[in-house]
């Protein structure tokens, strides 16, 4: 299926044929966020697309008092221990006004994949979250010019271990590898010449800081370009080549757009000549690929798996909730996402990755036991029969109806809703234990109609 | 394979279900190509149980080499008589305790790899121990030699099989899933709110339901351009429905063997032997698991060694002899091994204290339909001290490489950072 580059990118415009609608709202918060729940999409189809984009874009209100609380928080935590800032994190991307702003510095954890398992400092990994969260909307110009200074990215690439006459080429070959070009964009030669710009970068004082006498300042060719290049210079050249949009372009393409689409270099161009003309700026990128006609149509609609960070918080958001992160964060690592420590420096593969046997079974027994109120761990205040008393849903109509327009906006076949309202109508002539009252009966009904639909195929799918 | 069958048919209430489209015949195509190949060492389905002897064994009284004058010289207190032991041949025997173990010699299934250690041994319990999980001698260890080996054959699953609140080990950590630590087999089974048994089947029920379900190319009413299925989508579907179908088949199955499991022989009342258990049933369940790992604690005999030695050697052997047998008994006595270590061994002499101090050189028992029956390697001298430690002749990560190569069918090299000439610990 060839796609038309310039429709694809043109602002999607809502009309008769292709309306706004219920599913479009969800889609869109799945991906610029962690899902919506159920005031977001009844203000997300009042607003239209235009309004909803520009919102998720800036973020909510209150996100000054949040960043101060997170910051005040942040200073409490105990840095020895890096459990406890994972759980920062977490509650961050539980609660945050803007969760556009968390899932992309989760995209660029992702890509600047860096592990506290080697780096062995939370404070540094803290600092290294700090930066990709400031640019995440912000220019990948800046952001690749902070994270080769960074001192977690400097201990997790070797950086500082890189000295004249004995250069380490770990951080020269991931920096164009992984972080800027792709394979295929520069040579072994290329690698050696950035390992030699790069000595003399050390740590001291828990900042960088430059050694000049550990630098190597001869002349060195890089990228094809030649004279006394520094490191800076590096991450400057890098940016000056063609393969650098194209690369961002592309990694940005799967994370927003479609997983199981791979787009064409000529589906690309117009995005990343623009991209590379403005100077990398980040914000525009994202904003054109949500904004636009390929985004909102059936070809990416559920074309990505959700990965165990999308899959629970979304599942709380939704509800409204509120669940402890630290055990939510070990639970997560169950699924396969253990934040702050990404398997390699190549990051979590995602898509079908995260799905198998043993995660699914994983996945179903969390949805569960986030919202049953009965694990211990969770607590009660995810709580889906709660919701349904707060919006006034009584009926087996009006609950199925709620539960299958939050989780899955109706997109699902008539025989799934048959069954969910077949499975209540069974459920009330059962037999409950004896001490339950009519309200502890339907509350249990809600909560298990509810863990129905999580464990539907089409819930893993973001 | 004909297990499967009859649970699909009975567990998934879909008419037709063996039947429909393209999910059920795949899962039990799958089932097909993996019926375990049980002739070769090495061939796809053996599984690999590791027991760690948490705390530093004192090899020098497991196995004793009771022909050697030195041995009472360096246990005057905790030598054990010659008459006891359970001789092997004419120089070791072994613990009296280890009397199980002394049936699977005789059942040609027990192999004792001896002299068994590393370079420069370090006496710190943690530090040792991470360079046995870790398989390396670096400064800094953040992988596991599980971990590394599971990335290599990324879709089976393993499991920790753990004590209540024990910890998670670094010999599982880098594996491309986190290694589950189960202690019951309920947590590995699809979970519902049920308010009755009734209750729970209706659920469990539907929730299979979804997964024999086909992608039809537009699954809504709602108009094309918002809902209609793209192929992308349709193939995740699928992907998705296809792993589910597995994962309610092995629960199911799970659940099953939960109520109904008789071992074929009766397991010791200890809490290894209930642990073992436990993976005696994970491997009936046919999950596809080849890696397991399980601790015994309370090694560390720094005083009054006689009686806790004693009883942790007869949890070890009877509980693994039973293991051992229930296995053969299910027809599965060639693809099983199991493997014991230990951080370190003991001190050769002595101390003060009824006791042992830490050492380095110790033995690894095997247990398996295949291994290479009897001892492999000879005994440390007991004269030959350093620092009076054993010295070791094997390097641990020689055993290793038999068992990742020979047995799990992995290149040991990328897995070991180095290679290492694999003992013969299976028979040809």
């Amino acid at each position: 299926m060839s796609i038309d580059p310039n429709w694809a990118w043109q602002p999607y415009r809502p009309d008769a044929k292709n309306p706004w609608d219920l599913t479009k709202a969800g889609h869109l918060y799945r991906r610029a966020g962690f899902s919506a729940n159920s005031a977001e999409l009844d203000a997300a189809l009042a607003d239209g697309p235009e309004k909803v984009i520009g919102k998720l874009l800036g973020g909510g209100a209150g996100q000054e008092a949040f960043d101060q609380q997170m910051a005040d928080l942040a200073a409490s935590l105990d840095y020895n221990n890096e459990a406890e800032l994972r759980a920062w994190w977490l509650f961050r991307i539980l609660q945050t006004p803007h969760p556009l702003q968390e899932r992309l510095t989760l995209f660029w954890h992702n890509h600047f994949a860096t592990s506290n398992a080697k780096v062995r400092n939370p404070r540094y990994m803290f600092g290294q979250n700090q930066l990709l969260r400031r640019n995440a909307l912000g220019s990948f110009r800046t952001m690749l010019a902070e994270i080769s200074k960074d001192p977690a990215m400097m201990i997790w690439l070797d950086t500082s271990l890189n000295k004249k006459g004995t250069a380490n080429e770990n951080y020269s070959r991931e920096l164009m590898e992984l972080f800027s070009l792709g394979i295929g964009h520069y040579t072994e030669q290329d690698v050696r010449e950035g390992a030699r710009a790069f000595t003399g970068w050390e740590i001291k004082g828990d900042k960088f800081s430059f050694n000049a006498a550990q630098h190597d300042d001869g002349s060195k060719k890089f990228l094809g370009q030649e004279g006394k290049i520094g490191g800076e210079d590096i991450v400057r050249i890098c940016l000056e080549q063609d393969a650098a949009a194209y690369f961002i372009v592309g990694k940005l393409f799967r994370f927003l757009v479609s997983e199981t689409l791979t787009p064409s270099r000529e589906l690309l161009d117009s995005l990343a000549t623009h991209f590379r003309q403005s100077d990398y700026n980040l914000r525009e990128l994202v904003e054109t690929m949500l904004r636009s006609n390929l985004f909102f149509s059936p070809a990416v609609y559920r074309t990505q798996v959700k990965s165990p960070v999308d899959f629970a918080v979304g599942i709380v958001r939704a509800l409204e909730g509120h669940v402890g992160a630290i055990p939510l964060a070990d639970a997560l690592e169950g699924l396969g996402q253990r934040l702050l420590s990404p398997p390699s420096v190549k990051g979590w593969p995602g898509g079908t990755v995260w799905i198998n046997s043993t995660t699914l079974l994983l996945r179903h027994n969390l949805a569960l036991n986030l919202t049953s109120t009965q694990d211990n761990r969770f607590g009660r205040r995810t709580d889906p029969a709660e919701l349904a008393r707060k919006r006034g849903k009584q009926t087996d109509e009006e609950i199925v109806a709620f539960f299958v327009r939050l989780f899955l906006q109706d997109d699902i076949s008539p025989e799934g809703r048959a069954n969910l309202l077949d499975y209540l109508a069974g459920a009330r002539k059962q037999k409950y234990p004896a001490y339950w009252s009519d309200q502890d009966q339907q509350d249990h009904r809600v909560r298990a109609v509810c863990h129905l639909l999580l464990t539907q195929a089409d819930f893993q799918l973001n | 394979m004909q297990n499967r069958r009859t649970f699909l048919a009975n567990s998934l209430t879909t008419a037709g279900v063996v039947a429909c489209g393209q999910t059920a015949p795949l899962f039990l195509s799958r089932t097909a190509a993996a019926a375990p190949a049980t002739n070769r060492p090495g061939a796809k389905e053996t599984v690999l149980v590791v027991v760690q002897l948490t705390g530093g064994n004192d090899g020098l009284n497991t196995v004793v080499p009771f022909a050697d004058d030195g041995y009472p010289k360096l246990r005057k207190a905790l030598r054990i008589p010659t008459k006891d032991l359970k001789k092997v041949n004419d120089s070791v025997g072994l613990h009296p305790s280890l009397a199980g173990f002394a049936e699977l010699l005789e059942d040609h299934a027990l192999a004792i790899v001896q002299g068994v250690g590393y370079p420069n041994p370090n006496e710190s319990h943690f530090r040792s121990m991470d360079i046995w999980q870790a398989a390396s001698l670096a400064e800094e260890l953040n992988e596991g030699w599980l971990g590394k080996a599971l990335v290599r054959i990324p879709a089976s699953p393993a499991f920790h099989v753990a004590a209540p609140n024990e910890q998670s080990w670094l010999a599982l950590t880098g594996a491309p899933s986190k290694v589950p630590s189960i202690t019951s087999l309920q947590e590995f089974q699809l979970q519902t709110l049920a308010a009755s048994g009734v209750d729970h089947d209706r659920q469990r029920k539907l929730i299979e339901l979804d997964a024999v379900r086909r992608s039809p190319s537009s699954d809504t009413s709602s108009s094309d351009t918002s809902s209609s299925e793209s192929s992308g989508r349709a193939s995740l579907l699928d992907f998705v429905r296809h792993t589910a179908v597995n994962t309610y088949a092995n629960s199911q199955r799970l659940h099953e063997l939960a109520k109904n499991y008789q071992p074929a022989v009766p397991y010791p009342n200890s809490g290894l032997a209930s642990r073992l258990k436990l993976i005696a049933q994970l491997i009936e369940a046919d999950l596809g698991a080849r890696i397991f790992y399980i601790t015994l604690n309370g090694f560390d005999t720094h005083a009054n060694q006689s009686a806790i030695h004693a009883n942790l050697l007869r949890e070890l052997s009877d509980a693994a002899t039973a293991f051992f047998k229930d296995m053969s008994a299910r027809g599965h006595r060639d693809r099983v091994l199991l493997m014991t270590f230990s951080e370190f061994g003991r001190r050769a002499k002595e101390n003060q204290s009824q006791g042992t101090d830490h050492g380095s050189a110790a033995p690894m028992f095997l247990v398996g339909g295949r291994v290479r029956p009897g001892v492999i390697g000879a005994h440390p001298s007991l004269s030959d001290l350093v620092m009076d430690k054993l010295k070791h002749h094997t390097d641990f990560r020689q055993v290793y490489a038999a068992v990742l190569e020979q047995w799990l069918g992995i290149a040991s090299k990328p897995v070991l950072d180095g290679q290492f000439q694999p003992v013969q610990i299976l028979r040809s």
